[in-house]
């Protein structure tokens, strides 16, 4: 047999069938959980808990807080059953002589009754041993929440610092927007919710803010029973927080209540089926509430009083205005209230609006109020001098008895006179007071607008804007009141709140149950007279009075700038920021010969805007001059235009982010102005761009306020001239005929350099209305758009630059460099003080102070 | 809620309560069970093997397959022959439901207990008919196959879905996402639940936990 010689040949190292399970399987590697922060549970607590450590700025912050508003509680208490029943006034007050034999001084010490006897005065006394037990429960509560809490919120400060790579110590100068931005950032990488990819800022409002939108939504519907018309008193309001606390007890989180969790509504009540028998249960668990209420009264009293007591503090600290004689009220504080609006965005807006709301409240004194306090003050004050320079010839004087007291008791009372005769200089110009409140506040019935100067709207207004002396009075009253109106209304609307909670309740994926309004849909909710005539498909029922939808919806698009809505909403944004910009653009023109539609039916932000417009160029031009009084009234119109005109440029600023890089060549020759003038150190330090992207969303931030409150005046404008024709269109023009030969600055128009003769002005650059300057170069560019841009770049420099870095931040790759640790309210960096005058901060300046940026004008 | 649910609906007769149940269950663990994972030093681990088997049905015209586990398998039995126990006791119009949920563990410091906190719920709401004729019950027997076959192909498209699930855990966390108690598969934590009334009221416990949390929150 030949040898065969193939190619095959056997293979040598044969491989060993190796038992399997070995290295030749495939191998994986664990990606563990590197954080703890995927999928938490309850989002809803989890980011009320982030926001309210971001509020409480902090984790030490809100440690320290709590623990000394404990110790607080335990020394008033201590130190009032002290003062009660443990000292001997008589010998205070050297009724009883002390039997000291060695010296005749009388020591504190002496007045301190022995402890034997102080305790058995207080061991007899029953209603101060009642005190003392509800105050000892009352402390344990808030030592046992206090402990819980402390649990809570070290893990959420350890989320700021692990996941949101927060320090506690750089939290309070960081904005809620950059804390929201970084959540929806690890949002892709952490999954907190596991439901999505990706998080919204609609979300987490809607998360944090689920029954309050609830609660919004049913005083905007008159739902609750919170307005009464009683026989004496006439139309009032009352509304006050343990009201508040049984509503949400029965609604959302009591036994038995309409919500089975934090997130749904419970399935049956989703159900048309058996609304009867659900309302019959509803009113039924009503009348249990109510009478529990009733029986619990005294209780409550004494807690209500430790606790109003306890919390005046944090009223103080949250809101600057409370320290005034009036506040917002509880009713106020919803009624205002947009949906989807944080408790922080809700405050500065309230708070930017008391000056000129109590200015407002001052102008309604009683003439007759006036002439007796006039006489009071007059002859209390004769008696006071006499005191007082009785005092000052012979000291001994002031040893007689109740004479401190008496010059004491003559000086209060003379204050208080005093506050009732108006300010000699005051003009009475509630018509343009109320405007920049409403400018703020953003809400208000239609029949106030034109009626400002009666009492009766001044009357309604009381009603959201109420003395303090009445707000604590209220709150008193409460555990009287709420039992009976739980009982006897809130019971008959039984049917009512169940209908409402079917109807407006949808299921979010990924939030679960919200109130409908909160999806801010024009097209289920708007009010036709609100600007969505057309797109809104809602019945009667379905709108949301006083164009709230239409308002809420601006305002949240505004204040997040990143969120996208729906197309349609996206449309309906865009379609009236267009407007309102054309419309602004629109007022320079106006103030202008050179100007530009008379076709168009006399332009609403000329309206709004011409008086203040004309009235800052008035400004410009006699560089803060007006002194005289009889600009007061206007000086309020001033400072609504100065809350107002920063607009056009943030319009501009936000509008126009697509020009920014056509303005980049302007920046040199703009600094180099600016720089002249020195101030603006913004420009200053145009070279340096590292701050910039911070700045820009701080800056934006500022300016949303203001952005926001041009759009609240242009839809209430509107919504004005929509349902009342020109009635009240006199109103606003006089005043605008009144300034109107004043208005265009000779030495402005003739400036050969618009631009840069123009600009140095711009340092007071948020009040710079697209100013009649420019008109000549841009106006004749023709359609709005263009020349917003072309207004963007003709204007200002440090406009652009916030521009640049804007297109970053908000373009689509939202790669946010948020490192920004630019403290919230000032500027506290030197190299960035200068943007100080950038804060378009439409505070009411009072009329007699002139704004300060004005003064700088060179 | 910060977890998926989804929610199956089947109407079939008493006596094919049990297996429509199993097959359900089986289903949807199958997809969600992996092989014992064997840890090696070097942080990583290699997956074991998972067997299947098919299941025929008896009273459905049916054929399912599942993880050839037996203990899983005795567990799930156990849980569905205690529903179809109460399902028939209760009397009522034979509405049911079982739920089968997947968690995760994590564990919290000293005051709070562990959290069990659910990613994912399978609904299994049964409606039980009574039929009159052997006709009817081959007819049903016939539908409910082809039924549960729809089912299984809703079930294999949502988990084919790319969605969050738990990140596969390092050797100490294993017990926190996989139940590691079976020797041969190891399916993701689950909890078997059932409910019969359609009533659903919240539990006495559950409201005073709320009550007392929310008197505590801040």
């Amino acid at each position: 047999m030949a040898h065969f010689d193939t190619e095959y040949q056997r293979l040598e190292a044969s491989y060993s069938d190796s038992p399997p399970g070995e290295e030749n399987l495939l191998m994986h590697v664990p990606e563990g959980a590197k954080s703890q922060w995927h999928h938490i549970e309850n989002l809803d607590l989890f980011f009320q808990r982030v926001y309210n450590l971001h509020q409480k700025n902090g984790f030490t912050c809100m440690l320290m807080g709590e623990i000394f508003e404990l110790v607080q509680l335990l020394f008033v208490v201590g130190f009032t059953v002290f003062l009660a029943n443990c000292v001997d006034y008589d010998i205070l007050f050297a009724n009883k002589f002390v039997n000291h034999t060695d010296s005749s001084k009388v020591t504190l010490p002496d007045a301190f009754i022995p402890m034997d006897v102080c305790s058995n005065r207080i061991r007899d006394n029953a209603f101060v041993i009642f005190v003392l037990i509800i105050s000892g429960v009352f402390w344990l509560h808030r030592f046992i929440k206090f402990i819980y809490n402390v649990c809570c919120y070290w893990e959420i400060r350890s989320f700021y610092i692990n996941a949101l790579k927060m320090s506690m110590s750089e939290l309070p100068y960081a904005t809620w927007q950059e804390v929201q931005a970084r959540i929806v950032e690890i949002q892709k990488e952490h999954q907190i919710c596991i439901h999505k990819k990706e998080l919204t800022e609609l979300d987490i409002y809607h998360r944090i803010l689920r029954f309050k939108n609830y609660m919004v939504a049913m005083v905007n519907k008159s739902l609750l029973p919170v307005r009464f018309r009683l026989p004496m008193l006439g139309d009032c309001v009352f509304y006050t927080r343990g009201l508040k606390y049984n509503f949400e007890l029965i609604f959302f989180w009591g036994p038995g209540s309409l919500f089975e969790n934090e997130w749904s509504l419970k399935p049956e009540y989703k159900r048309g089926g058996n609304r009867m028998e659900l309302a019959n249960r509803l009113a039924c668990r009503i009348l249990w509430i109510g009478i529990a209420n009733l029986l619990l009264c005294p209780v409550i009293l004494v807690w209500q009083i430790l606790y109003a007591f306890f919390s005046y503090t944090e009223v103080i600290k949250r809101e600057p205005g409370s320290l005034g004689a009036r506040c917002w009220s509880l009713y106020g504080r919803c009624y205002l209230r947009h949906f989807n609006e944080l408790d922080h965005e809700l405050m500065s807006r309230l708070s930017k609006g008391y000056k000129a709301a109590s200015k407002y409240m001052n102008c309604f004194l009683s003439p007759l109020l006036t002439v007796v306090a006039k006489n009071v003050a007059f002859f209390a004050g004769s008696l006071l001098a006499v005191l007082i320079a009785l005092t000052i010839y012979d000291e001994d004087v002031l040893a007689v008895e109740h004479v401190l007291s008496s010059i004491t008791l003559l000086g209060v009372c003379i204050t208080v006179c005093r506050s009732f005769i108006p300010d000699k200089h005051m003009v009475f110009c509630p018509e343009q007071l109320l405007r920049v409140i409403l400018a703020h506040i953003h809400y208000m019935p239609d029949h106030w607008q034109g009626n400002a100067h009666r009492y009766e709207t001044r009357d309604q207004f009381s009603q959201l804007f109420q003395y303090k002396a009445v707000f604590i009075l209220e709150e008193l009253l409460s555990p009287v009141v709420t039992p009976i109106i739980l009982i006897f209304c809130l019971r008959r609307k039984s049917l009512e709140i169940i209908d409402f909670f079917r109807h407006f309740t949808v299921e979010v994926v990924g939030v679960g149950d919200t109130c409908s309004f909160a999806q801010m849909d024009i097209r289920q909710h708007g009010h036709p007279a609100w600007m969505s005539e057309g797109k809104t498909e809602a019945s009667i029922y379905q709108q949301a009075e006083d164009g709230k939808t239409e308002l809420s919806l601006m305002h949240f698009a505004i204040t997040n700038p990143q969120w996208q809505p729906p197309r349609e909403t996206t449309h309906f944004i865009s379609q009236l920021k267009e407007r309102v910009h054309r419309e602004a653009t629109g007022v320079s023109s106006d103030t202008h010969p050179l100007s530009l539609s008379e076709s168009e039916p006399r332009s609403l932000i000329a309206n709004l805007l011409a008086g203040p417009s004309t009235l800052a160029s008035v400004h410009f031009v006699r560089d803060g001059s007006i002194t005289n009084h009889a600009a007061a009234g206007i000086g309020d119109g001033a400072s609504a235009l100065r809350s107002l005109s920063p607009i056009s440029s943030s319009l501009h600023l936000r509008g126009s982010l697509s020009a920014a890089h056509r303005a980049a060549s302007h920046a040199s020759v703009m600094s180099r102005a600016m720089a002249g003038s020195g101030t603006d150190a913004r420009t200053v330090s145009s070279g340096s761009s590292a701050w910039e992207g911070q700045l820009t969303s701080l800056v934006l931030s500022e300016y949303a306020s203001t952005e926001m409150s041009i759009h609240a005046l242009y839809m209430h404008e509107l919504h004005k001239q929509q349902s009342r024709g020109e009635l009240s269109r006199h109103t606003w023009h006089r005043q605008e005929s009144d300034e109107s030969s004043d208005s265009i600055p000779d030495e402005v128009r003739s400036e050969p350099k618009p631009h840069s003769k123009h600009f140095p002005r711009s340092q007071t650059f948020p009040t710079t209305v697209p100013s009649p300057s420019s008109i000549p170069t841009s106006a004749s560019a023709g359609g709005s758009t263009t020349m917003g841009q072309e207004r963007v770049s003709s204007h200002s420099g440090s406009q652009r630059r916030y521009s640049g870095p804007n297109t970053d931040s908000v373009g689509p790759g939202r790669k946010v460099v948020r490192s920004a640790r630019v403290p919230m309210g000032g500027w506290a960096e030197d190299g960035q003080a200068a943007p100080r005058q950038h804060e378009p901060l439409p505070e009411e300046g009072s009329e007699d102070e002139m704004p300060p940026h004005i003064h700088k004008v060179t | 809620m910060n977890c998926r649910s989804e929610v199956l609906e089947v109407t079939v007769e008493a006596r094919q309560v049990e297996e429509a149940m199993l097959a359900l269950l089986h289903t949807i663990l199958l997809h969600r069970s992996t092989g014992k994972f064997h840890y090696k030093k070097e942080g990583t681990y290699s997956i074991g093997t998972v067997g299947t088997l098919d299941i025929d049905c008896d009273f459905i015209d049916f054929t399912f397959v599942r993880v050839s586990s037996e203990e899983l398998d005795r567990m799930i039995r156990k849980a569905v022959s205690e529903f179809k126990e109460a399902l028939s006791n209760s009397g009522s119009d034979g509405i049911g439901q079982i739920s089968l949920e997947f968690y995760q563990k994590k564990k919290s410091r000293w005051p709070f207990s562990d959290e069990c906190i659910p990613w994912e719920v399978w609904s299994i709401k049964v409606n039980v008919v009574n039929l009159a004729n052997e006709q009817e019950r081959q007819i049903c027997r016939e539908k409910v196959g082809e039924k549960l076959g729809e089912k299984v192909i809703n079930v294999v498209e949502v988990i084919n879905r790319h969605e969050y699930l738990p990140k596969m855990p390092t050797q100490s966390e294993v017990d926190n996402v996989f139940d590691t108690s079976l020797k041969d598969v190891q399916p993701y934590l689950y909890k078997i639940t059932y409910q019969i009334t359609d009533c659903l009221g919240t539990s006495v416990s559950t409201t005073m936990r709320r009550l007392i949390k929310d008197t505590l929150a801040l």
